[in-house]
């Protein structure tokens, strides 16, 4: 049951990092403590979008659609956070 | 026959497999948009009030917003068996598997709705017209902190409820479907079902882990 056992470790790795991040709260990190809780948190969503939601599996336009919602959140984010 | 077609727009199942998962992730993607939009408001206030948010940050319950992470995150991996288990062709088995997804999200919300009193109960809740009053150094920073954890988790509530009831449509139509049309609707409401969770763990940093 390789499905399953690739189900398991996305779980185990998703509470791993749940771990992580609620641990790092509790050190001082000198201002990179939400840096480092924004990477976990994209560790996290990439997990659920490759094991769970098997993007990779899913062909050309579901990716097609993740890069393009990626990239106008780009221009949002680096457009309203330059002004 | 696997291979035949619920809609006769497509030419082959393979085609409408794949209409459907686009059409899925297009849906998505505009609710990442919506969501992503709700951050950077966010955002923009917290480098306004750094101060604000981090007091308000740290009278959220860390203990109750893990909880809820853990559960959410066990409901996806329920929701998973449940896409693996029809694929095999055990609808039996996918069903519970789809009512554990289902009873998990009742528990998330229970546990968020425990949170919300206690919140309105300290006189946290700057919404529906309810007393707020926060003793700190940057009390406007912190009120537009609660204003935006309950915009935020509210509208990630309501998807959640929206999922829940996606699950009953899906479940109440079980015995009567096809193999095939379980599986095509076990598939789209999984892909909802994990965006949800995923808004999830960026909203949980963002609100409950500030600076402690």
């Amino acid at each position: 049951m390789n499905e399953v056992r690739r189900l398991a470790a996305a779980y185990v790795g998703l509470l791993a990092l749940l771990a992580l991040t609620v641990a790092s709260a509790f050190v001082d990190l000198g201002g990179f403590n939400s840096a480092a809780n924004l990477a976990i948190a994209a560790a996290k969503a990439a997990l659920i979008a490759v094991l769970f939601m098997q993007l990779p599996r899913q062909g050309v336009l579901p990716r097609l659609v993740v890069v393009a919602v990626a990239l106008w959140l780009a221009i949002l984010f680096a457009l309203t956070l330059a002004g | 026959m696997s291979g035949a077609v619920e809609s006769e727009a497509f030419r082959d199942a393979e085609r409408e497999r794949q209409a459907d998962a686009f059409g899925m992730w297009i849906f998505i993607g505009s609710e990442a948009m919506l969501f992503g939009a709700v951050m950077l408001v966010y955002l923009t206030a917290r480098m306004a009030h750094p101060e604000g948010f981090g007091e308000a940050s740290s009278r959220l319950s860390l203990l109750l917003g893990t909880v809820n992470t853990a559960v959410l995150i066990t409901s996806s991996l329920a929701m998973a068996l449940a896409d693996l288990l029809v694929k095999l062709g055990r609808r039996r088995a996918a069903a519970w598997a789809l009512a554990a997804t289902a009873l998990l999200g009742l528990a998330f919300l229970a546990v968020k709705g425990v949170e919300y009193a206690d919140e309105v109960r300290e006189g946290l809740a700057p919404v529906l017209g309810l007393p707020f009053a926060f003793e700190g150094a940057d009390p406007r920073g912190a009120q537009l902190f609660f204003e935006l954890y309950f915009a935020s988790t509210g509208l990630h509530a309501a998807h959640l409820i929206g999922g829940l009831a996606a699950i009953a449509t899906v479940l109440a139509t079980w015995r009567r479907s096809t193999d095939a049309a379980c599986l095509r609707r076990t598939r789209a409401v999984g892909l909802y079902w994990h965006f949800v969770d995923i808004v999830w763990v960026f909203l949980f940093p963002l609100l409950y882990l500030v600076h402690r």
